[in-house]
């Protein structure tokens, strides 16, 4: 989860969301690049003492300020796709399980198991276990091995909702109707919190999803 | 009705009165925006017009004067012309003002009104926190956070010194 204030990213969890870290630091660099650039030739023309303002012929400056714009739009197209791609690619999943957004809790369907099926409400604020995080827990926590692709196909009983985890780098929409794919995957275990990623009324705020990564044997034995 | 019908004549008399003075009252000029007009303007040195269009009797031998060598000319008459032909000079136009002290003034005014509002809201408007931001309860859920090892490339986790047990210096 994020620390107070944090403005970055979280630490990456799976291997999507690194390449999206890096993506990230990229993008924000041609961005500063270019703001830094505006911002300095602002400063200049507010402070010029020459007058005369009005351009005539300037077709060199013209040829450069189109042409390098759309190598930099490419620049930054590229990876995206490659990401996009990446995010799409065939895997044949260990473990498929269906997170159904209700107003205003998530429910989990391991249909690979008998009988493996859970709402996860927010635990509230009066609730809360000593240390534990405000607005964040969640009373059955979604369990699940690590490092093993996750198949979790997302949908919604009523409106709409978005599943989202931003330390995996996941989030798909959970719409009424729909069956939404995305693949997981944690190289670490430990506990990764989500909020609910679209306004569904007026708990919108209030439907986290905590996604609790185990061991292998350890997932074994609480499936059964 | 006769008294409505003088009323109503005096009425049109004025209406009509007031127009004509808003037309033809004013003895400077009306201003005709459409016809080339002088400007001070430092990205437009040399405007349409001359600034003075009605010369008096002096200025129209200075000008006279000046079709000859202008090595005759003084310098008082030389600055006599360029004040003809421009209002102010560039140093006088691009000069600065005092607008900023009153400018960031009002900003800092308003900023402070706000900030009163914003404490005034804090003390007699918001509740208390929740239980969750007291010291300890902080401090819990840091500890709880460096357990499981929250960000721990970069981030909280990678700052603590497990073996140490303390923060990395």
């Amino acid at each position: 989860m994020a620390t107070p204030a944090q403005l970055g990213l979280q630490n990456a969890t799976s291997p999507i969301m690194e390449e999206l870290i890096a993506f990230h630091d990229h993008a924000l660099m041609i961005i500063f690049l270019i703001s830094s650039l505006v911002l300095y030739i602002m400063s200049l023309m507010l402070t010029t003492k020459l007058t005369h303002t009005s351009t005539m012929n300037a077709q060199e400056i013209e040829m450069i300020w189109t042409i390098l714009p759309a190598i930099i739009l490419i620049m930054i197209a590229l990876p995206s796709l490659r990401i996009l791609y990446m995010t799409d690619e065939f895997i044949k999943p260990y473990l498929t399980l269906k997170a159904i957004g209700h107003q205003w809790y998530w429910s989990y369907e391991y249909s690979d198991y008998e009988d493996l099926a859970f709402d996860s409400y927010i635990m509230p604020t009066y609730f809360l276990e000593p240390g534990e995080f405000r607005l964040l827990e969640v009373d059955n926590r979604t369990t699940l091995p690590m490092e093993a692709d996750i198949r979790m196909l997302v949908s919604s009983h009523d409106v709409l909702h978005s599943w989202a985890v931003p330390s995996l780098g996941v989030k798909t929409d959970a719409i009424p109707g729909r069956l939404n794919q995305i693949t997981l995957a944690s190289m670490r275990p430990g506990l990764f919190y989500g909020q609910c990623s679209e306004i569904c009324g007026s708990n919108h705020s209030f439907m986290p999803i905590v996604l609790e990564f185990i061991y292998f044997q350890d997932f074994e034995v609480w499936a059964s | 009705m006769l008294a409505t019908r003088v009323f109503s004549l005096v009425g049109k008399r004025a209406i009509s009165t007031s127009a004509c003075v808003r037309a033809h009252g004013s003895v400077v000029k009306s201003e005709d925006y459409a016809r080339p007009s002088y400007v001070d303007r430092r990205d437009y040195p040399l405007p349409d017009v001359a600034h003075v269009r009605h010369l008096s009797a002096s200025q129209k031998a200075l000008k006279e004067k000046e079709k000859a060598s202008w090595s005759s000319l003084s310098m008082d008459e030389k600055v006599e012309l360029y004040r003809i032909q421009f209002k102010e000079s560039f140093a006088e136009m691009n000069r600065g003002s005092n607008e900023w002290k009153t400018v960031v003034g009002a900003a800092m005014f308003f900023i402070g009104f706000t900030a009163i509002l914003v404490i005034l809201e804090k003390r007699y408007v918001y509740g208390p926190l929740p239980h969750t931001f007291d010291k300890e309860w902080v401090a819990m859920q840091t500890k709880r956070m460096l357990d499981l090892k929250m960000n721990p490339i970069d981030g909280l986790a990678s700052k603590w010194d497990y073996e140490k047990k303390e923060w990395k210096k």
